[in-house]
């Protein structure tokens, strides 16, 4: 994969797996009723079973072009297609079975009285029967870890339980891809690693795509499969991880920061005076380097 | 499965514990005086007593008898007696009746405010009288037993209230709600309960960072009314924006105007619905002939 810089100036969707996309957004641009531009001239793809993380700034576009995906809001100008069918205006219906959307505030996602209610409210508005919709929000508890709070009301949760009950609120729908609008933000480390570990088990074992949207670049660093870069409304520099962020003029212009793990690479690399050889991202991967090269200048 | 998900963090009530602290006010307390809606689910979640076992309707039930009989009995003895049985009720079942009783002012103010001018107007054994120029104000025994027979009806429907909130659990409530009332007004009433927490917690945040700046309600008239005005008008915005974040958040999960609970509310037992008819025939008899005997 290499880094796919867009020209603002002739807006263009590059090719991509068509046997492999689920969602494509093409040259889409949304102008809230205020004249605010929330995203412009977007492109934007998510293939089967990868994670995609979309980093920028504040007020880059991210959250607007998350709820895009899910049907919430309608491209003015531009196309979306989602698993072969193009969003339009009442063709988004039954679009948030496919495309799951976990907000940045649980609180604003979690309403009903019980764990176990605002869980089998998806599946309940899919029309299951109340014994399916059960056994689903059981499994999608299970399989975020917290299967005991099922009886617990909301306000009784802590911040790290209701992003988690967010989680399975929208894996119980069993959708193909879930969008996640920054899924670690305000939470402790502890329940940031536990986010971290599910996203990657959704996508390793249940094959569902993620999209993260985020401005912890060690957070996409770390899980990401692809990283798209956004600026302005648009996606302006996409690639593999190693590439993104080994290309710190590239960050700096996206008005981001490093990953700490690079960050100490590059430093590292910079105070030794030696080029950097390989691209950690990883604390594992960057302990790697550092032993290999140790072994390699023993003295 | 991801371990120990719910082994971290827990449950969240920052209020007094149970017994140890009850004459603090809970983080998200606004005055001792109104009742805490913490507090009050802490109870019904945690509390374990006979009551708590006892099946919701059958509680929802006794609270209509209750209201019932108070709004036909008369008889201040009577309504002494029901506020005895009551209180003994809120007792036994364990709750903090240091609460209770500053609970009580608001029931207190409210009945003073509507009747706190009738009542020197009742006729009847002048108590005291005040000449004021060509005006007399008298307080008569009637006067006094309006205020009393009022007050104690007030007290009896809060504290049997707060024994039924205190005592059952909100996925019950809930279950009740949503099958005693129509959509949407089910709705309305679940989604205001939750989100009243979140309202009150803000406002609470609101008021912290205002006293941690050195502000404070009684500096002057002026100050505290635009104190509230700023405080209210925030309030209003933000809720009004997290109303539209939760609506979004509805819809993206295929929201269409239902809202379906799966709580199962636990039904009466046997004892239960013998307890319930002999108090209806009790209230039932007492409704019947409370004109005719002045009860």
């Amino acid at each position: 994969m290499t880094i796919i810089r867009r020209n603002p100036d002739a807006p263009h969707c590059p090719p991509v797996d068509r046997d492999r996309e689920l969602i494509h957004v093409d040259c889409a641009s949304h102008t809230y009723p205020d004249g605010s531009v929330g995203i412009h001239d977007m492109c934007f793809h998510v293939l089967k079973n990868e994670i995609v993380a979309i980093c920028g700034p504040n007020g880059s576009g991210k959250s607007t072009l998350i709820e895009h995906l899910n049907g919430l809001l309608l491209p003015s100008l531009g196309t979306i297609w989602v698993n072969g069918r193009t969003i339009s205006g009442g063709e988004q219906a039954g679009l948030w079975k496919e495309v799951g959307v976990v907000f940045q505030q649980s609180d604003d996602q979690l309403f009903a009285p019980t764990v176990l209610d605002d869980v089998m409210f998806g599946p309940l508005n899919m029309g299951l029967s109340p014994d399916e919709a059960r056994t689903r929000a059981m499994d999608a508890l299970g399989t975020v870890g917290a299967a005991d709070l099922i009886h617990k009301l909301p306000n009784y949760l802590s911040g790290g339980q209701k992003r988690l009950i967010s989680v399975a609120g929208i894996l119980a729908m069993k959708p193909m891809v879930i969008a996640m609008d920054e899924p670690t933000s305000d939470l402790d480390p502890v329940h940031a690693a536990m986010i971290e570990r599910i996203i990657l088990d959704l996508r390793n074992r249940l094959g569902i795509s993620i999209v993260i949207a985020t401005h912890d670049m060690d957070l996409a660093a770390r899980i990401a499969d692809r990283i798209c870069l956004v600026r302005n409304g648009a996606v302006f520099a996409e690639g593999a991880p190693q590439e993104i962020f080994y290309d710190p003029a590239l960050i700096t212009d996206a008005g981001l920061k490093l990953p700490i793990i690079v960050q100490t690479y590059l430093d590292l690399c910079d105070a030794a005076g030696i080029r950097p050889a390989s691209c950690p991202l990883t604390s594992g991967e960057l302990v790697a380097v550092l032993q290999n090269s140790m072994r390699k200048k023993p003295d | 499965m991801i371990p120990g998900a719910s082994g971290t963090g827990g449950n969240r009530y920052e209020g007094p514990d149970i017994g140890a602290g009850e004459d603090r006010m809970s983080s998200t307390s606004i005055s001792p005086h109104i009742p805490d809606l913490n507090l009050i689910t802490y109870f019904a979640e945690t509390k374990k007593s006979v009551f708590t076992r006892m099946s919701p309707w059958t509680k929802g039930c006794l609270l209509v008898f209750v209201v019932l009989l108070v709004t036909v009995s008369r008889s201040l003895l009577l309504l002494i007696g029901l506020y005895i049985a009551v209180l003994l009720l809120y007792l036994i079942a364990g709750l903090p009746a240091g609460k209770l009783l500053a609970w009580y002012l608001l029931p207190a103010v409210f009945v003073l405010s509507l009747v706190g001018l009738l009542m020197w107007s009742e006729p009847g054994i002048p108590i005291l009288s005040w000449t004021v120029g060509a005006f007399t104000l008298s307080l008569s025994d009637n006067g006094v037993l309006l205020v009393g027979t009022l007050l104690i009806k007030a007290l009896i429907t809060v504290t049997f209230s707060l024994f039924f909130l205190m005592t059952t659990r909100y996925q019950h409530f809930a279950g009740m709600i949503s099958r005693i009332f129509p959509a949407p007004l089910d709705q309305i009433f679940l989604m205001a309960y939750r989100f009243l927490f979140l309202t009150l917690a803000m406002t609470s945040a609101l008021f912290k960072s205002v006293r941690s700046r050195g502000g404070g309600l009684m500096h002057s008239l002026r100050m505290q009314g635009r104190l509230f005005a700023g405080v209210f008008t925030l309030i209003f915005i933000r809720s009004f924006e997290r109303g539209e974040r939760v609506h979004k958040a509805m819809i993206a999960r295929g929201f269409t105007g239902s809202y379906p609970l799966s709580g199962e509310v636990p039904r009466p037992k046997i004892a239960e619905y013998g307890l319930l008819v002999v108090t209806g025939a009790l209230v039932t008899v007492a409704v019947i002939l409370s004109p005719y005997r002045g009860w």
